[in-house]
C-alpha cells in the first residue's frame, strides 16, 4: 500500500461516505456506510504508519477545486450569516473573501509545488483522528436513534448529520496532509462548516445562536489565515509552509506565524474564544464528542505544533505559552463550579488544550514531547468521556450532573467505563498523567523568569482539575443500601465505541514507551535536540524517570489483591450511621424530631460562595484579548 | 492468651450514649476522660462511631422514644461488643422507672453486661465498671477470633 | 541493580507502616503529657488495629473494602517510591491516587457525616497540593532534579538553601495528620461535627487498612522532610522529627479553623515564602 493511496483513501473515502449517508434515506444501509468507512479509515491509518512519509502534488486540477470550493463555501457563510443576520459572520466571510480573491486571480501566489506534505506529525494526527473518530461516530449510530427517539422526530435527521459527520473527518485528515497554506485555510473552512452545521441540527433557537457564534469565532481564524497568506508571500514568495518555516525568521514571517497561532486559539478555544465551545454543547453528545473533544478542536494546537519550530526562542513563543498556562488555570477553576456534565467536560477540554498550548509555546524538545503526548491520550479519554457521558444523558435523562449520584448502581457498566476514563484524565500510572509529568518537567527547566510564572499557574490548574474529577469521580460511586440494581440495557454501539476507546486509552498509557519512542520522538527529534528515552517500557529524561510498567504492576497488584482480600473477608452491608436513627434497611432514611421520614440527601461540592464565575468569565475574555494584542506587539518588539 | 485477645483488652473503644439521662452521669463519663483519671492510657479513646466501637457506654433511663435509636446503635456495632451501663438510672430506671414514658433500665433494650450503679455514677466506679467489662472481654477467652 | 542496596530500600518500604505506626504511638504519649496525662503505651496504635482486624466484618458496599485497601497499597507504592529514591513528583501522584481511593470510598456509602468528611478532604487536598509540587518544583531548580537520588548527588543540605519548602511541607504535614488548625476531614477530636469525618463508615478489618494507610503516609512525609539534610542522616531525623513535634504542639495550642481558612492559609503562606526563597536564591546566584 503506498502512501498516495492511502492519503487519499483518508481524504476522499469519508467525502463519498458522507454524501452516501446523505442520499440514503434508510438507517441500515447508512449504517453499513459507517461501518465500512469506518473500518477502511482506521485500515488506512495503521498502514500509514507503516508507509512513511511523503511529498506530492496531486494535480491542478484538484487546486481548482479547492479554490472554487472554497468561494463557494464563503458565500455560503455569507448567505448563513444574511439570513441569520448575523453582521460578524457576513462582516468576516467577506473580510476573507475579497482578499482571497484578490490573492487567487491577481497575485496568482496560492500555487505550490509541494501541496501535500506527509510527516511523522502528520501520521500521529491521522491516527488519532481515524481511530477516535471512527469510534465516534460508530457511537453517534445509537446515539441519534436515541436522541430523535426523545424529540419525537417524524422525519429522521441523521442523513445530513452523518454527512457532516464524516465530512470532518475528511476535512481534518486533509488539513493534517496539507502543506500549501491555501489548502491548509480551505480545510479549516470546512471544518468550521460542519461545526456549524452540526451545532446547529437540532434547530432550535438555542442552537441556531451558539452556532452563529462558533461561526464567527472560527471565521476570525480565517481571515486570519488569508493575512498570513498575504504576509507570507510577501515575505518569502511562497505560501508553502515548509518554506515558510525554512526561510530565516523576519518581522514579516513572525506576523505570519502570528496570525496562524491567533487562529489556532480561535479553533481550540482558548481565550477570549473558549465560549463558542461551552456554547457548542448544545449539539447532540456525538458532536462534542468528535468536534469539540478530540478531533476538530485539534487543529489548533495541530497548527501550533506545526509551526513551533521555527519560533523557537521568540517573544511570540512566550506568549502563545503564556495563554496557554492562562486558559488551564482558569477553566479549571471555572469546571469546579459547574453542574451540568457536559459543561465540565467542556472546560476541562480547553483546559488541556491550554495545557497542550503552554508546551507548544515553551518550545523545547522536552515540551514539544510532552505537548504531543498529552495530545494523543487527550484525545481518546475526552472523547470516550463524553461518549460515556452522552450515554448517561440519555438513559436517565438529565444533563445535571447531581443526578449522576449512584450511577454506579444504576448503570453499571456505562459508569466503571466513565469512572476508567475520568481516571486516566488525571492519576498515574495512565499516560494523560505522563504527558502532565513530562509538562512539568519542561516548564521547570525552562529559564526562571519566564518559567516560574508558568510552573505556578500549572500547579494551581493541576490541583483544581484533580479537585473536580475526584469529586465527580466518588459521587458516581454513591451507593445507597440495598439498591434495586435493574439491568443495563447498552446498545452494540455504545459497547463497541465505550470498550475500544477504553481498551486502546489502557493499551497505549501501558505501551506509553512504545508511543514515544516510534511515534513522539521521532516528530520531536526532526527539529529539536532529544532530551527522552524510553528504557525498560518507562520513561527517561535524563534528570528523572517514571517507571511506566513497574507502576501498572503496582496498581494491578494493589486492586487484585484489595478485591481478593473484600471477597474473602466479605463483611455484612451495614446501614450508614445517623445518629441511630436509621429508620428501614433498603432505602437511606432516618426518623427527625418530629417524627417523620426523610430520605438521607448528600449533594456534591460547587464552591459557589468561593469562586465567582461571571467574574472569572469576564477575566478570561480581557485576560485573553490583553495576549492576543501581546501576540502582535511581540513582532514588534 | 492470644494477640487478638490481648489487643482487644489494651485497645477499647467507646461509644458514649445519652439515653435521656440528666446528664449527671455524662459529666462524670467525660471527667473520667480528663487529665485527672486519663482513661486513655488504658487504650480507652471516646469514639463517637458506632461501626468502630467496642463498647457502648450508656447513661439514662430506656424510654419508648430513644429505645430504637438505642437498639439502633447497638446493631450498627461490629462483635465483640459490651455494654455498659452507667448510673442508676441506666440500670434500672433509678427515680424515673415509673414514669409514662420510662420502659426502665437499658437492659430493657439491649443486653447489658456490666452495671455501674450511682446518682451520679463517680468516675472511680465508672472506670471499675471498665476494668470489670476488661476482665469479661479477658474471660471470654473461647471467643472466636475473624481472620 | 545493587542487591544490597534494593533489599534495605524494599524492606524500608514495607516498614514504613510499623514506623509510621510507632510515630503515631509517640504522638499520643507526647500529647498526653502536653496535657499533663501518661497517655497510652507506645505500641497501643498497634493494638489498635489488630483489634480492628479482629471485629466482624461490616461494610458499606463491595467496593469499600478494595478502596480501602487501595489506600494502604498505594501509599506503600509511594513509601517504595521514597525509599528508591525515584521521582518526588510521581510520589505526590502516586499518593494521591491513595488518597482518592479514601475519599472515594468515603462518598461510597451514603452518610452524610462520611460524605462530608470527603468533601472537606478533596479541598485539604487542593489546598496542599499546589503548595507542595511548588515545593517540588523549588526543589528541583537547586538541584536540578526532581529524584530523590538528585538531592542526594547535590550534596549540600537542602534546609540552608530552601528553608521555606520545609516550612511549606510543614504545613502539609499538619493537613496530612489531620491536627489542628487543619484537621476538618476527619480528626480523632472533631466527633461533635463531623463524628468520624471521612472515617466514619469504615470499621473493622477497613478501618485497620486505612489506620495502616494513615501512618504509611506518615512515614512517607516525614521520609521526605528528613531529606532537608542529605549529608548526616542522624540530623536529618532529627529535622524530621522536630517537625513532627512541631505539628503536634501546633495541634495543642490551635483551635480548629474553617476549609476557607486552610485553603487561604496554605496557599498565601506557601506561594509567598516559596517564591521569596526562590527569588533570594536566584538574586543570590544559587539558581
Amino acid at each position: 500500500m503506498n502512501t498516495e493511496t492511502l492519503i487519499a483513501v483518508n481524504i476522499g473515502l469519508p467525502i463519498v461516505s458522507a454524501l452516501a449517508s446523505l442520499l440514503l434515506g434508510d438507517r441500515r444501509e447508512r449504517a453499513g456506510v459507517v461501518y465500512v468507512t469506518v473500518a477502511v479509515l482506521v485500515a488506512s491509518s495503521l498502514l500509514l504508519y507503516g508507509a512513511g512519509g511523503l511529498e506530492l502534488n496531486p494535480g491542478d486540477v484538484f487546486g481548482t477545486a479547492v479554490v472554487a470550493l472554497d468561494f463557494a463555501l464563503l458565500i455560503y457563510f455569507m448567505y448563513q450569516g444574511y439570513v441569520n443576520r448575523s453582521w460578524q459572520v457576513l462582516a468576516l466571510s467577506l473580510a476573507q473573501l475579497i482578499p482571497a480573491a484578490y490573492f487567487e486571480f491577481i497575485v496568482e501566489g496560492a500555487h505550490v509545488e509541494k501541496i501535500l506534505v506527509v510527516d511523522g506529525l502528520s501520521i500521529l494526527l491521522t491516527l488519532i483522528i481515524n481511530i477516535v473518530g471512527s469510534m465516534v461516530v460508530i457511537y453517534a449510530l445509537s446515539y441519534m436513534d436515541e436522541h430523535e427517539h426523545h424529540l419525537y422526530l417524524e422525519r429522521s435527521r441523521q442523513s445530513r448529520f452523518f454527512f457532516y459527520m464524516l465530512l470532518l473527518l475528511a476535512a481534518m485528515n486533509g488539513l493534517v496532509y496539507s502543506n500549501s497554506l491555501y489548502w491548509v485555510y480551505f480545510f479549516w473552512e470546512v471544518t468550521t462548516l460542519c461545526c456549524y452545521e452540526l451545532i446547529r441540527h437540532d434547530g432550535t433557537e438555542e442552537a441556531q445562536r451558539n452556532a452563529l457564534l462558533a461561526l464567527w469565532m472560527g471565521l476570525i481564524g480565517g481571515v486570519a489565515f488569508v493575512a498570513a497568506m498575504f504576509v507570507g508571500y510577501s515575505a518569502v514568495n511562497s505560501i508553502a509552509l515548509t518554506e515558510l518555516m525554512a526561510a530565516p525568521l523576519s518581522q514579516g514571517l513572525l506576523l505570519v506565524f502570528a496570525l496562524a497561532a491567533l487562529a489556532a486559539f480561535t479553533k481550540s478555544a482558548q481565550f477570549p474564544f473558549h465560549s463558542w465551545l461551552m456554547g457548542a454543547m448544545v449539539a447532540p453528545t456525538p458532536v462534542s464528542a468528535l468536534l469539540h473533544s478530540s478531533t476538530m478542536v485539534n487543529a489548533g494546537v495541530y497548527m501550533l505544533l506545526r509551526i513551533a519550530p521555527a519560533i523557537q526562542d521568540t517573544a511570540l513563543s512566550y506568549v502563545v505559552a503564556f495563554m496557554g498556562a492562562v486558559t488551564f488555570t482558569v477553566t479549571s477553576v471555572l469546571a469546579i463550579r459547574q453542574r451540568v456534565s457536559k459543561r465540565i467536560l467542556a472546560f476541562s477540554t480547553i483546559g488541556n488544550l491550554g495545557l497542550i498550548t503552554l508546551c507548544v509555546g515553551v518550545n523545547t524538545g522536552l515540551s514539544y514531547s510532552a505537548a504531543l503526548t498529552l495530545l494523543t491520550f487527550h484525545s481518546v479519554a475526552k472523547g470516550l468521556l463524553f461518549m460515556g457521558a452522552g450515554v448517561v444523558e440519555n438513559k436517565i435523562g438529565s444533563k445535571d450532573v447531581e443526578d449522576w449520584e449512584g450511577l454506579l448502581g444504576r448503570l453499571p457498566l456505562t459508569t466503571a467505563v466513565m469512572i476508567a476514563g475520568m481516571a486516566s484524565m488525571f492519576l498515574p500510572p495512565f499516560g494523560m498523567l505522563l504527558g502532565k509529568w513530562v509538562a512539568v518537567d519542561a516548564v521547570a527547566s525552562t529559564p526562571l523568569l519566564y518559567g516560574l510564572p508558568l510552573v505556578f499557574l500549572v500547579v494551581l490548574g493541576s490541583g483544581a482539575t484533580t479537585f473536580y474529577y475526584a469529586k465527580w469521580l466518588g459521587y458516581l460511586t454513591v451507593l445507597p443500601n440495598g439498591a434495586k440494581r435493574t439491568p443495563e440495557r447498552l446498545e452494540t454501539p455504545y459497547r463497541v465505541a465505550l470498550y475500544t476507546l477504553l481498551g486502546v486509552d489502557v493499551l497505549v498509557s501501558v505501551g506509553a514507551a512504545l508511543l514515544l519512542s516510534n511515534m513522539v520522538n521521532p516528530i520531536t527529534a526532526a527539529s529539536y535536540t532529544l532530551q527522552m528515552s524510553t528504557p525498560m517500557g518507562g520513561v527517561d529524561l535524563g534528570f528523572t524517570s517514571f517507571p511506566v510498567l513497574p507502576l501498572w504492576a503496582a496498581g494491578a497488584a494493589v486492586l487484585l489483591t484489595g478485591s481478593w482480600l473484600a471477597k474473602s473477608k466479605g463483611g455484612a452491608v451495614a446501614t450508614p450511621y445517623l445518629g441511630g436513627e436509621n429508620v428501614a434497611d433498603r432505602e437511606v432514611t432516618f426518623m427527625t424530631t418530629a417524627d417523620s421520614e426523610v430520605a438521607a440527601n448528600v449533594s456534591g461540592l460547587f464552591l459557589a460562595s468561593s469562586i465567582d464565575e461571571k467574574w472569572l468569565d469576564r477575566l478570561a475574555v480581557y485576560l485573553g484579548t490583553a495576549i492576543i494584542v501581546a501576540l502582535f506587539v511581540a513582532e514588534v518588539v | 492468651m492470644t494477640l487478638m485477645q490481648k489487643a482487644r483488652l489494651k485497645s477499647l473503644w467507646v461509644l458514649h450514649f445519652d439515653c435521656g439521662s440528666c446528664n449527671g452521669c455524662d459529666i462524670e463519663v467525660l471527667a473520667a476522660l480528663t487529665p485527672k483519671f486519663d482513661v486513655e492510657r488504658f487504650g480507652i479513646v471516646n469514639i463517637g462511631d458506632p461501626k468502630q466501637a467496642d463498647v457502648l457506654v450508656v447513661t439514662g433511663p430506656a424510654n419508648r422514644r430513644n429505645q430504637r435509636v438505642l437498639r439502633n446503635l447497638y446493631e450498627q456495632m461490629p462483635e465483640p461488643k459490651l455494654v455498659i451501663a452507667v448510673g442508676t438510672c441506666a440500670c434500672t430506671g433509678g427515680v424515673f422507672h415509673n414514669c409514662p414514658n420510662i420502659i426502665g433500665g437499658v437492659d430493657k433494650v439491649v443486653p447489658v453486661d456490666v452495671y455501674v450503679p450511682g446518682c451520679a455514677a463517680r468516675p472511680e466506679q465508672i472506670i471499675d465498671g471498665v476494668v470489670l467489662a476488661i476482665k469479661k472481654l479477658a474471660g471470654e477467652a473461647p471467643e472466636e477470633d475473624e481472620g | 541493580m545493587d542487591y544490597p542496596e534494593t533489599l534495605i530500600s524494599a524492606t524500608l518500604a514495607l516498614a514504613t507502616p510499623l514506623i509510621g505506626g510507632l510515630l503515631m504511638g509517640v504522638d499520643r504519649k507526647l500529647t498526653a503529657r502536653m496535657q499533663e496525662r501518661v497517655g497510652p503505651p507506645l505500641v497501643q496504635p498497634f493494638y489498635d488495629a489488630i483489634k480492628l482486624w479482629g471485629k466482624a466484618p461490616m461494610i458499606a458496599s463491595g467496593l469499600q473494602p478494595v478502596l480501602a485497601f487501595g489506600y494502604l497499597g498505594f501509599a506503600l507504592v509511594a513509601a517504595g517510591l521514597v525509599t528508591f529514591r525515584q521521582d518526588l513528583l510521581l510520589v505526590f501522584f502516586v499518593t494521591g491516587i491513595a488518597d482518592i481511593c479514601l475519599t472515594v470510598a468515603a462518598f461510597n456509602a451514603k452518610s452524610p457525616y462520611s460524605f462530608l468528611g470527603g468533601r472537606r478532604e478533596f479541598l485539604a487536598m487542593l489546598s496542599y497540593e499546589p503548595v507542595m509540587l511548588l515545593a517540588y518544583v523549588a526543589i528541583f531548580l537547586v538541584t536540578g532534579s526532581f529524584t530523590i537520588r538528585g538531592i542526594y548527588e547535590y550534596g549540600a543540605p537542602l534546609l540552608l538553601v530552601l528553608p521555606a519548602a520545609l516550612v511549606t511541607l510543614m504545613i502539609v504535614l499538619v493537613i496530612e495528620m489531620k491536627k489542628s488548625p487543619f484537621d476538618v476531614s476527619g480528626s480523632g477530636h472533631a466527633h461533635q461535627e463531623l463524628v468520624r469525618g471521612v472515617f466514619t463508615e469504615f470499621s473493622g478489618y477497613t478501618m485497620a487498612l486505612v489506620e495502616l494507610g494513615h501512618w504509611t503516609k506518615l512515614a512517607t512525609t516525614l521520609m521526605i522532610l528528613s531529606l532537608f539534610w542529605v549529608p548526616n542522616p542522624v540530623i536529618g531525623a532529627a529535622i524530621s522529627l522536630a517537625m513532627f513535634f512541631a505539628a503536634l504542639m501546633v495541634d495543642n495550642l490551635y483551635p480548629r479553623l474553617t476549609w476557607q481558612r486552610m485553603l487561604r492559609t496554605t496557599w498565601t503562606v506557601g506561594f509567598a515564602l516559596i517564591l521569596v526563597n526562590v527569588a533570594a536564591l536566584a538574586a543570590g546566584g544559587v539558581i
